[in-house]
């Protein structure tokens, strides 16, 4: 699970594709890192951000085209002429929709997905894949669900017809779903032993408690036990509507190619869909600690509430976020000197890694920093995190918000490299946004902001509000509730 | 970074007695209030790129007098990946001291002749929209930038000065010193074994030899590297003639002019003249065990237990990637695959291969089984790790030697086939990332002064007959083993005996009585 700047959707990533095998070898030694912050997430491809003209910016990269079904389904793609390719569904549903019954039936759905269609057995499926060197892949997070494929391009056919017919005609045998739970729960065993995750989904229990976002995507151990064919069958009838699913694509795809595919393959998915309304999903300060003092380290996030996908404020706490970075103290006392948290937190030994982040939601988000220290630096480090964020809100400087503009730009840039990120970031904005947001309007968005921006939408957020905390480990040093609370402001002096 | 250190303790100083901390309520900010779903107006219309039809590669190579060359590969896009590679690595450190590798890439990019911090160096990457990395490995190290393809001088400009005139100062070194420290603590903590079971395989396949050094810095040198040693390597190993300057996404003639400005007759910090004693030893296979005992019962960093596991890895000399023979031994270790028992991977993470039929799905206990192949210009290795419970160690090791041995068996139409298809579908995948073509461009021409396409690539897959796979496997089956073994190792087999399964026709190990169990 990768909670990036940008495209941090928090999902539970069921397959993780295994692409340490590289192919690098070829060329000399195993290639486990690529070069760059590549490994970590981003990296550069062709893009650019020159704003030429006042009324034209020439961009060396395709165009995203995307046409819109009879039935509401969206076809995005992006073709640069590859080799290669990648094509999935985006589909608007993730355990949001959920209720504390069904909790987990989005999740269990998406491991149904590869277990066998009225077509394809489970084996043939398996094998029609590995044997034409494709991938298949899926995820869930708590508002998306994402079911995608690589391949040849030239089998781009073939990938659509599989993807349709997972979605469409799966079997969901009984047999085949008493088999699952038992994976499930042994996913979520894994999941535990992933201290981030564990943490993380805290965060979301206590930030959002009581409401959907709240609870997790696997859901709880009697939930897995108990999800039946009727619950799998209801959740794909109530959310699998065609206004709802975007098929995305990129690396050498035709548009026209694929609008025609689709409209073959899902032609027929029903229209009709009851804008059954989102409920909201209120935020409450609050915190969750679980302390553990046998553990070598305490692992803490604390969160303010921030926005939703498409609220104009986000592109400001982008940039706020990258301004406090991240840092793992392997990194050294370089890489991200950028970062005066990260300065601090090395010079004075004061955690083992940070990461600032922004989750977004549809209406709301988690704006925070998720950090792993020693016992004993607990209390300095939540102390240094508070005063940076309160600065951020006070006298951040005009040269600090540039530099982190034009790293934010970058990140953003470089990230989009090969297919697969490429048509990741089409699928999400088209339903996050219903639209591809061009480069130049990007830049154009985050060169509006300045110093003086940041502090007003700082103060909005951070200033004086009762954050989400949740804390695992040895935290006995964690200052109570109320000292931290009163660490969001600062009294005049 | 003595610099730093300075102004962020001002900083400290500053924000220690407090800065008026005045709250400004007034929201006139100019910021537009209009969300993403809508477009911003007055954003110049874009002018979209088109493909024209499929991607192009040619790389052009030049060499300068000096010897240093210059590989190039056009990209669509606007962003490039320039770097220099340099063909020093731990394995060249025979006569320095282990770990100048590893210190090397944690100081790239630190301070010049030119620039004062790593923060200079940072900033004026962040001015193109770049940023940089340095990686070594045994045999090679890069420094390589992503930037927008504008700024090709500064960033040639910038390699040159990061790679020939760092200065090392104390302070940069000390915080070296520290996160090597930090790192080797993380590589014992980590649950994952595989960096550590790497280090091992490679020790006991060629030791004390080349590429059988020590990758990570030994403890008891972190403090013995100094200014002096990393210059005196360097000084042998940072010459024209072992470098290679290599672009993606950029014009050959822009590179070449750039090179020909800023690295040809340059000075570096370090007296320059003839290197006194390069290393040319060519990798010596010796195979053999390493084991190291360890407590692996309580691995997890939570409250959540991870099971205890022995690991166990067993290589055998495949061949150089110079050779012929490695395009068999490529799609052999894709024949094999394998991974995690559990959650590795959908279709396409190589479920039909040997390691998952043969292993993961038969011998439900065991925990990991996957097969590696690592190459380089006069050698390779290809390995097998796996895991189970201590318990079963022996069990375990007789599965994989019989995998072993069954390589130079019989190979099926369809499991070769589609080994193939995996192979260069993984390829061409990973070739679609700028910085893999980088790496790939810079690697191939750094060894063989070429660079063999993509499209060559697969062909010479498609060309793999079973008797290919069968002709290798039986050749490096002829070869003494290398084993690494990590955890609780009371049931491990002795090596002798792991040497005999793996000569023996069925792989099985020399049955042993033991009176009590």
């Amino acid at each position: 699970m990768t909670r990036q700047v940008v495209t941090d959707v928090t999902s539970r990533a069921q397959y993780s594709a295994k692409m340490a095998a590289s192919m690098l070898r070829l060329a000399g030694s195993v290639g486990r890192r690529v070069i760059g912050r590549v490994a970590k997430g981003a990296q550069p491809l062709s893009r650019c951000w020159s704003t030429q003209a006042a009324t034209q910016a020439i961009l060396n990269v395709p165009e995203t085209k995307v046409t819109t079904l009879k039935n509401g389904l969206r076809v995005a793609s992006e073709d640069s002429g590859l080799s290669t390719c990648t094509v999935g569904l985006w589909i608007d549903a993730g355990s949001r929709y959920e209720n504390e019954k069904n909790n987990g039936t989005a999740h269990f759905l998406e491991h149904m997905a590869f277990k066998g269609t009225k077509k394809r057995s489970q084996l043939d499926l398996e094998l029609e894949i590995e044997n034409m060197g494709a991938h298949l892949n899926a995820y869930t997070s708590r508002e998306q669900t994402v079911y995608y494929a690589k391949a040849f391009s030239k089998d781009l056919p073939r990938a659509v017809e599989i993807l349709a017919d997972i979605i469409q005609n799966s079997t969901l045998g009984e047999a085949e779903i008493e088999r699952e739970r038992g994976v499930i729960l042994r996913e979520m065993q894994e999941v535990e032993t992933n201290l981030q995750e564990v943490v993380f989904d805290y965060l979301h229990a206590t930030a959002y408690h009581n409401t959907a976002l709240g609870r997790t995507i696997l859901g709880p151990t009697e939930n897995i036990k108990s999800i039946n064919r009727n619950d799998l069958v209801e959740y794909i009838t109530t959310h699998y509507k065609g206004p709802r699913i975007v098929l995305a694509a990129a690396g050498g795809v035709s548009h026209d190619q694929l609008r025609d595919l689709a409209e073959y393959h899902f032609g027929k998915l029903p229209s009709i869909y009851e804008g059954e309304s989102l409920l909201p999903c209120s935020f409450t300060g609050s915190e969750i600690r679980v302390r553990d003092d046998k553990m070598p380290l305490a692992h803490i996030a604390i969160s303010v509430e921030a926005v939703g996908w498409s609220h104009s404020d986000t592109i400001p706490l982008m940039v706020a976020n990258t301004l406090i970075g991240n840092w793992d103290r392997s990194f050294g006392g370089g890489v991200n000197l950028s970062s005066k948290l990260a300065q601090i937190t090395c010079h004075g030994n004061l955690c083992h890694s940070f990461q600032s982040f922004n989750t977004c939601y549809t209406d709301t988000g988690l704006w925070g920093l998720y950090m792993v220290c020693e016992p004993n630096t607990v209390e300095d480090m939540m102390h240094f995190v508070q005063r940076e964020w309160i600065r951020l809100c006070t006298n951040v400087t005009e040269s600090e918000v540039a530099r982190a503009k034009n790293l934010l730009k970058t990140n953003m840039l470089l990230q989009l490299d090969g297919s697969t990120p490429i048509c990741e970031d089409i699928g999400r904005q088209m339903l996050c946004y219903n639209r591809r947001l061009p480069l130049p309007e990007l830049e154009a968005r985050i060169d509006l902001i300045d110093a003086q921006t940041i502090r007003e939408v700082c103060t909005k957020y951070i200033y004086d509000k009762s954050p989400a905390i949740a804390a695992v480990g040895p935290i006995g040093q964690l200052p109570d509730y109320d000292r931290i609370r009163s660490g969001m402001y600062w009294l005049r002096q | 970074m003595a610099g730093n250190m300075a102004r962020s303790r001002a900083w400290l100083e500053i924000q220690r007695y407090g800065l008026p901390a005045y709250r400004r309520y007034s929201s006139g900010g100019c910021y537009p209030s209009i969300p993403l779903t809508a477009p911003l107006p007055g954003v110049p219309k874009p002018v979209f790129a088109r493909v024209d039809g499929q991607e192009k590669f040619e790389t052009k190579v030049t060499t300068l007098d000096s010897g240093l060359r210059v590989a190039s590969q056009n990209k669509f896009g606007q962003f490039c990946t320039i770097g220099l590679l340099i063909n020093s690595g731990s394995r060249h450190e025979t006569k320095h001291l282990s770990g100048i590798s590893h210190f090397l890439e944690k100081l790239a990019f630190s301070s010049t002749a030119q620039f004062g911090s790593k923060d200079e160096i940072l900033l004026t990457l962040e001015k193109h929209g770049g940023i940089c990395d340095c990686q070594t490995s045994r045999d090679t190290t890069m420094y390589a930038v992503s930037a927008d393809a504008k700024g090709l001088d500064t960033v040639v400009s910038l390699l040159a000065e990061v790679v020939l005139q760092p200065r090392l100062s104390d302070e940069e070194l000390e915080m070296t010193r520290m996160a090597v420290r930090f790192e080797l603590e993380d590589l014992n903590m980590r649950p994952d074994p595989e960096p550590l079971l790497t280090e091992m395989i490679h020790a006991a396949a060629y030791r004390d030899n080349t590429i059988g050094l020590p990758r990570f810095c030994p403890i008891e040198n972190i403090d013995k590297i100094d200014q002096k040693t990393l210059h005196a390597y360097m000084h042998n190993y940072y010459t024209p003639g072992r470098m290679v300057l290599a672009g993606v996404g950029i014009e050959h003639d822009q590179l070449l002019e750039c090179a020909k400005k800023y690295l040809q007759g340059v000075e570096p910090v370090w007296v320059s003249g003839k290197p006194r004693s390069v290393d040319r030893s060519i990798s010596q296979y010796t195979g053999g065990i390493i084991k190291v005992e360890k407590d692996m019962s309580d691995v997890s960093l939570g409250p959540t237990p991870i099971p205890e596991l022995t690991h166990i890895m067993i290589g055998l000399e495949s061949c150089s990637f110079l050779e012929d023979d490695f395009i068999p031994f490529a799609v052999l270790n894709m024949m094999m695959g394998g991974g995690g028992s559990f959650s590795a991977g959908g279709p396409g993470k190589g479920m039909f291969t040997r390691l998952y039929l043969n292993v993961l799905n038969r011998h439900h206990w065991m925990y990991n089984a996957t097969s590696y192949h690592h190459s380089y210009e006069d050698t390779g290795l290809l390995c097998i790790h796996a895991s189970a419970d201590p318990r079963q160690v022996r069990e375990m090791v007789e599965i994989i030697t019989r995998e072993f041995t069954l390589m130079a068996g019989s190979v099926g139409e369809v499991e070769l086939e589609r080994a193939k298809t995996q192979l260069k579908s993984m390829l061409m995948m990973n070739l679609e990332s700028r910085p893999v073509i980088f790496e790939d461009v810079g690697r191939q021409v750094l060894a063989t002064g070429t660079r063999k396409l993509p499209h060559e690539l697969c062909n010479l897959i498609s060309n793999i007959k079973a008797s290919d796979i069968k002709r290798v496997a039986t050749k490096m089956l002829r070869n003494k083993p290398a084993v690494a073994a990590l955890g609780d190792l009371s049931e491990l087999p002795d090596y002798d005996q792991i040497q005999t399964a793996l000569t023996s026709k069925d792989g099985r190990l020399p049955r042993s009585y033991r009176l009590f169990r």
